[in-house]
């Protein structure tokens, strides 16, 4: 009964009037960030982390924003991907195959409103796992020493090659990449300045927010310059605005389903709401598509990727809160938030702070409750956002996006250093390289390094540490899977099609 | 294919020049069997044969290079991102947004008129309210001396 006593504890803190009306204000900004094609989660919360720690909001209060913001982006998705055919964040690319057609049916209000009740399933459904596994998880890796931790890195990366990118080889050199970024700095064992050139502004390294701001932000503007969404045409919701009984029924075993298989997914690092969504759909779509009416406008096609979209994201906490080991982008850039207030997330932070654990885990159901609310009535509002001209929106994004560099150390070079990013990182997206990857790498750098050496100094420098325990003998196993894996059944999968044809 | 095997080449030299620098890191002291050297060394190794894998063995990207007048935008707007990074604080914030606004937006296809009023309303709106309102300090810069007091 101690996991009821904590969230109890949680509520308290989630119902206090300033995280209430932070969680109301993340829920909307995050709704509209997340219906901007271009704009997904990882930017609303990389422009807004470093404001809320300069607000001086507390980290519980800063991280429930944060939260509310990147629940409300899965929210926000799907009302592009209906309305004008364009996902807004890359977890609504599933929504669209069937909620554009309907909406051109002219049933947009019953698609907007069944996806925003699945959506709130999976969250609340997800939420509840992550109180059920948090805790469990978090005491098991309490006996976690820095070889396990090491192995337990690995293995996230591992999980991005296999399954992040047609090609392994780039999402391993983007996190190389990330990795390299980390290491500049001042080596707090030795020291020693590395590849600071002398520079002051390096000599703490590179700042979080500026990679961040500068890879997905700055890039993304510069992306946006290439496609020409200007004047589209959003179809009008007329007719109904909600979904009846028949439609809920018809739907509620394939939501249910996918807001379960989409917590256990966005679980595994890595993994993140675009490929629970895919899952979620291919499934639905094997289970329920007798009469071929997936892909024109089948209601449960918009509910289940929907509910396992924002079953994984919340699912993606659980190894941040447990681990400190990200499960998604976002989740990656809400550990350089905590990282700002000097919180490390792992287990010890259930033990020594759990009014931060509690009050993010309960503010999560009052998200949910809120976007739902807010979703709705508002649709309409929402949908209008859609209409601001690339003119407008791109420099207040670039704006937004200089104050939230700026505000973190107050300097011209930060600003200029993420611009450079800015253009690396539209090269890098160009040519098919994974930003979320880069950014894992990025963040994972001084753990992965520091958890190595320490591991290396308790053994003397024997190698053979790294794999000793059965823990981290079954991750490295665990992670060579993941390498070989995926591609190995690709080929396999071939190799049978090629029979077939043959 | 060709984009892969450039970019591969590319990122050789990168690695080689970190591998070049990390070389020299040597701590004074060391106490510890892995000092700051190792790792570096190997993720520019690494890197080195991620990047090598590229240039032998490039796939066909689905991908293109944007047309000229793309370019040419593209060029631009980077120019202008930097610009007004490095006119942040000298120009300050209210000052270098209008800009960016007006010139940006006129690069996104937006007319002189709404880009015009749209950046001065951006520039004076988005300061009162990450300013006054979030606490979050910006820099005046030549509006200094007429409201900073």
């Amino acid at each position: 009964m101690d996991t009821l006593n904590y969230l109890l504890q949680g509520f308290g803190v989630a119902f206090t009037p300033l995280n209430l009306a932070l969680a109301f204000a993340g829920a909307f900004i995050g709704t509209i960030v997340g219906l901007l094609p271009g704009l997904g989660p990882i930017n609303g919360v990389a422009i807004l982390m470093p404001i809320a720690f300069a607000m001086g909001l507390p980290p519980e209060s800063a991280l429930i924003l944060l939260a509310a913001v990147y629940m409300g982006c899965e929210y926000g998705g799907r009302i592009s991907s209906i309305l004008i055919n364009v996902p807004g964040d890359a977890g609504a690319i599933m929504t669209a195959i069937d909620g554009y057609p309907m909406a051109r049916k002219g049933l947009a209000g019953v698609a907007l409103s069944i996806s925003a009740w699945s959506s709130f399933v999976g969250g609340v459904v997800a939420t509840i796992g992550l109180v059920l596994f948090a805790p469990l998880l978090a005491n098991w890796a309490l006996a976690f020493g820095p070889a396990e931790y090491f192995a337990l890195m690995v293995f996230a990366i591992a999980c991005l090659g296999g399954m992040v990118s047609d090609r392994p080889v780039k999402t391993l050199l983007a996190v190389l990449i990330g990795l390299s970024l980390a290491c500049v700095g001042v080596d707090s064992n030795s020291g020693v300045y590395r590849f600071t050139f002398n520079d002051v502004h390096l000599a703490d390294g590179v700042q979080f927010i500026v990679v961040v701001i500068g890879f997905f932000s700055i890039s993304e503007i510069l992306l946006m310059l290439e496609e020409s969404s200007i004047g589209q045409s959003i179809i009008k919701t007329t007719g109904r605005k909600l979904f009846n009984r028949q439609e809920m029924k018809e739907t509620n075993p394939s939501t249910l389903a996918s807001s379960i298989g989409g917590f256990f997914i966005g679980v595994l690092p890595g993994a993140g709401a675009t490929i629970s969504s895919a899952i979620a759909y291919m499934v639905t779509k094997r289970v329920y598509d007798k009469d071929g009416s997936f892909g024109k406008g089948d209601i449960r096609g918009v509910s289940a990727p929907e509910a396992a979209n924002n079953a994984s994201a919340t699912g993606s906490f659980v190894p941040m809160l447990c681990l400190g080991v990200p499960g998604s982008g976002t989740t990656t850039v809400m550990m350089g938030a905590l990282a700002l207030y000097n919180i490390t997330p792992g287990p010890m932070l259930f033990q020594n702070q759990p009014e931060i654990v509690w009050g993010l885990i309960a503010s999560l159901f009052v998200g949910n409750v809120v976007l739902l609310v807010l979703n709705i009535p508002l649709v309409g509002f929402f949908a209008k956002m859609l209409t601001v001209p690339n003119a407008t929106l791109v420099p207040g994004i670039a704006a937004a996006s200089a104050v939230g560099v700026y505000s973190v150390h107050a300097t011209t070079f930060d600003l200029v250093l993420s611009v450079a990013f800015g253009v690396l990182g539209y090269l890098l997206r160009k040519l098919q390289f994974p930003m979320s990857s880069l950014i894992l790498g990025f963040a994972l750098g001084d753990m992965i390094e520091q958890n190595l050496r320490r591991a290396l100094s308790l053994s003397n420098g024997e190698v053979g540490i790294l794999w000793h325990s059965p823990v981290s003998l079954t991750l490295w196993i665990g992670a060579v899977a993941m390498l070989v894996g995926p591609p190995l059944l690709r080929r396999l999968r071939r190799g049978r099609a090629a029979l077939a044809v043959g | 294919m060709r984009a892969e095997r450039v970019f591969g080449l590319v990122w050789l030299a990168v690695s080689a020049a970190m591998a070049w620098v990390a070389l020299d890191l040597k701590a004074p002291i060391s106490y510890e069997p892995v000092g700051p050297r190792a790792v570096p060394l190997l993720y520019a190794g690494l890197m080195a044969a991620c990047a090598l894998t590229l240039v032998l063995r490039p796939h066909a990207v689905a991908f293109h290079w944007p047309h000229g007048k793309v370019v040419h935008h593209i060029v631009v707007s980077a120019g202008l991102l930097l610009g007004y990074a490095f006119a942040f604080e000298w120009l300050g914030f209210p000052l270098a947004t209008a800009l960016l606004a007006l010139l940006l937006g006129r690069v996104f296809g937006g007319s002189w008129r709404t880009c015009a009023s749209g950046g001065v309303a951006m520039g004076i709106v988005l300061y009162l309210f990450f300013d006054r309102l979030l606490d979050v300090v910006l820099p005046l810069g030549l509006l200094q001396p007429l409201f900073g007091g």
